[in-house]
């Protein structure tokens, strides 16, 4: 079994799933001989052709496009954004054609593509290429928005969300690519989409994060178990559409729930998961829902780019904060 | 001479390549002064000096793609001067794009520089191995990902059966408590099947919940209308060999106000023109068979009490007039319940137009000694090319049984396609 980065975990599952599926395409700008930005596809295009694996022009909403009419066609196209920021001319196929064919057609069609993305924060990239879009995904209905946090679950995901009949969004937290290792099986095992993955149990506080936040977030669990504080960490893993059981499940038991997320506050995915709370779990909260974010600004240049995203410290401040009340 | 090797300019790449020297070999340089434009996969990167010195020496010109750690370039160095590591060489982005007027960025010092100095893609990298740990629900051992699989498969961990290491439970175990069927626990089984006979039901147990109903009630004799029905399907269910075949009438060339029981009854006598064995009785015992030269219309009528068969008389005699009074009479008998028994009986042939209510096509059921029964299902538009396009037209579902024992498929293929010649008709 390999010991791989969540990076590797991707170019992993992809390799598995056009292995085993004839129909899997990957395409997008570099992703052939150079392997991708970030080296996600690195390889594929020697194993696999450049008919399967192909270099595009540096043009996104024709990769989008291409990738909806393939998708529709029988193919299932995995195509790769270099960075979130250059997702937004895609936002018109995804939204208008692929998130709606299979409404669209009732029934008659469906759209199995992937759009992957490195996303987030915290490379000390260029301000445009440190977004944390998911709740621009999240908000479209007919579309998934799934965030890896971990390489089993970046393997496990990706070969559920290529697997899937229906458009995935797939974002990829840059920031820990190659933070840690871990043991991957290549065993084409997929993990389940539209459910949240409960990290750590606790008794006192609720810490819902994703992606690369899971990092300061587990963090922040183990400095407040330092001080007796007993925090439940779940990462939620599909933003959209959003498994709010397993969160009222998790407050029904501490009564507090502090949410973690990059981007900024305003309208982010945090406030579905409050409000969420608020409808199902209000009466099991003892405390109110904190929120700790991005703020409300464009990323910063990276001199201040850890300024703006949550510290471990400020979620363990949150969480004491939901502690003052009994 | 000291050598200075290209520094990792971040993202892993495994090269760069020169865009631009911005020193001149033989000129003095500054640590931190910057020596030359190195452009990775997505940034143009100035690397700055490790040394003060005199510069001796290019390993390459532009346009050169110069390896990660090969030689980049050669310097004498000044002895005595403070160095740097080249091992802390930090390279700062001049940007994708042209880079704005940037004040801040221009007029930084040297202090300020080690605190913005990095590239796109600046990715931590580490060799940590980390592993999913079990966490305990319930008394259950589960990594994350097996719980979120028995989350998304509603399955109920505490009545998993652990197969995997140290008793964990796995994927395949959910997987299997899932296709065994609903595991979620607490509520007492309900009482299997219903019994085949009376039983006694069971208490309900107390519990907040609403309890699933278990099948109960209570036995009916089968008696009148509905118990004929019962012999009789029974009987025929025994003796016929029935056949069906389906098709479509198309009735657009229809006026307004046609009357389709009256457009049906009168098809079924065009369809026994065509082939008079359709209209027969046959007799099984005897092994005898009657065509009849006449033709009365056995009519599925559907009760409250079970269905019976009433008789239409003179169907190959009467105009539309007469059949819309015979349709009417009877009409009247079954809403009075005055039907006389003469016309439940002696019909040559079948109708059910059981489209009034839902249902395109049927396998409907024989009486003997009859052989045909015709079931008429719902009206509908269908799409129809026709010469210079598509038009909406409306069509009759049919579906025509025959006893194959006396009947053969030809000749019911035969009667219908009369039937649907006849419907066509404009009147």
């Amino acid at each position: 079994m390999a010991q791989i980065t969540l990076v590797e975990a991707v170019t992993m599952a992809l390799a598995h799933e056009m292995k085993e599926d004839p129909t899997v395409v990957v395409f997008g700008e570099d992703v052939g001989v150079n392997g991708g930005v970030f080296r996600a596809t690195a390889g594929l295009q020697k194993e696999f052709g450049d008919e399967r694996v192909i270099d595009t022009p540096l043009a996104e909403v024709m990769i989008a496009g291409m990738c909806v009419g393939m998708a529709s066609q029988g193919l299932k196209p995995v195509v790769e954004a270099q960075f979130e920021g250059f997702m937004y001319p895609m936002v018109d196929h995804v939204v208008n054609h692929a998130a709606r064919l299979r409404h669209r057609t009732r029934g008659r069609m469906s759209c199995p593509a992937v759009f992957r993305a490195p996303w987030g924060g915290g490379i000390h990239a260029p301000e445009h290429h440190s977004d944390s879009n998911e709740a621009t995904w999240a908000h479209f209905p007919g579309v998934r928005t799934v965030i890896p946090s971990s390489p089993s679950r970046a393997y496990g995901l990706l070969l559920a969300a290529i697997r899937d009949p229906d458009p995935v969004v797939f974002l990829e937290p840059k920031r820990i690519y190659r933070w840690q290792r871990e043991e991957v099986e290549d065993d084409g095992e997929e993990l389940p989409l539209d459910v949240c993955f409960v990290l750590r149990d606790g008794t006192d506080v609720t810490l819902v994060t994703w992606g690369a936040m899971v990092k300061e977030t587990m963090e922040a669990a183990v400095a407040l178990e330092k001080e007796g504080v007993s925090a439940e960490v779940i990462d939620v893993a599909t933003v959209a559409p959003l498994d709010m059981e397993t969160i009222v499940e998790s407050v029904e038991k501490t009564g507090r729930c502090v949410i973690v997320h990059e981007a900024p506050k305003h309208c982010g995915v945090g406030a579905e998961i409050a409000a969420g709370l608020a409808d199902q779990g209000v009466w099991h909260l003892k405390a109110p829902v904190k929120r700790v974010t991005g703020y409300d600004t464009v990323m910063p240049l990276y001199r201040n780019e850890m300024n703006y995203m949550p510290s471990a410290e400020r979620i363990v401040h949150a969480a004491k904060e939901t502690l003052e009340y009994a | 001479m000291k050598t200075f090797n290209l520094p990792d300019l971040g993202e892993g790449l495994p090269d760069a390549e020169i865009v631009e020297w911005l020193v001149a070999e033989g000129d003095e340089v500054e640590v931190d002064d910057p020596i030359v434009s190195m452009e990775t996969a997505k940034a143009v990167v100035e690397v700055p000096s490790p040394y003060k010195g005199k510069v001796a020496k290019f390993h390459g010109k532009e346009g050169d793609v110069i390896k990660t750690g090969a030689p980049l370039i050669d310097f004498e160095v000044d002895g005595d001067a403070p160095q740097k590591d080249p091992e802390d060489v930090e390279v700062e982005t001049a940007a994708e794009e042209p880079a704005p007027d940037d004040d801040a960025g221009q007029t930084e010092d040297a202090e300020e520089r080690a605190d913005t100095g990095t590239v796109v893609g600046n990715v931590t990298t580490s060799d940590e191995v980390v592993q999913q740990t079990h966490s305990d629900v319930g008394g259950v051992k589960v990594t994350p990902a097996v719980r979120a699989l028995a989350r998304k498969l509603k399955v109920d961990l505490s009545t998993v059966e652990p197969t995997g290491k140290d008793g964990t439970v796995t994927s395949a175990d959910v997987r299997k408590a899932a296709e065994s069927g609903p595991t979620k626990k607490a509520e007492p089984a309900p009482s299997p099947a219903p019994a085949p006979a009376p039983s006694p039901a069971p208490a309900p147990a107390p519990s907040s919940k609403p309890e699933k109903e278990s099948a109960k009630g209570e036995w009916e004799p089968i008696r009148g209308t509905r118990r004929t029905m019962a012999r009789t399907m029974s009987e025929s269910h025994k003796r016929v060999v029935p056949t069906t075949i389906m098709d479509d009438a198309d009735i657009h060339a229809w006026g307004p106000g046609e009357d389709i029981t009256v457009r049906l009854l009168r098809s079924l006598w065009a369809g026994a023109q065509a082939e008079p064995g359709l209209n027969a009785w046959y007799d099984d015992e005897q092994n005898t068979r009657m065509v009849h030269k006449t033709m009365h219309v056995g009519m599925a009528v559907d009760t409250a009490d079970g269905l019976f068969v009433a008789r239409l008389r003179d169907v190959h005699s009467s105009d539309r007039q007469q059949l819309r009074e015979e349709i009417n009479r009877l009409r009247d008998n079954v809403k009075s319940r005055s039907i006389p028994p003469e016309d439940l009986k002696d019909y040559t042939i079948m109708l059910s137009n059981f489209g009034v209510f839902a249902g395109r096509y049927a396998t409907p059921i024989i009486n003997p000694p009859c052989v045909a029964i015709v079931a008429a299902g719902v009206l509908r538009h269908e799409v129809v090319p026709v010469l210079g396009g598509l038009e909406a037209h409306r069509m009759l579902p049919l579906s025509l049984t025959f006893d194959h024992r006396v009947c053969t498929g030809g000749e019911a293929a035969r009667f219908l396609k009369a039937m649907i010649a006849d419907l066509q008709k404009s009147q």
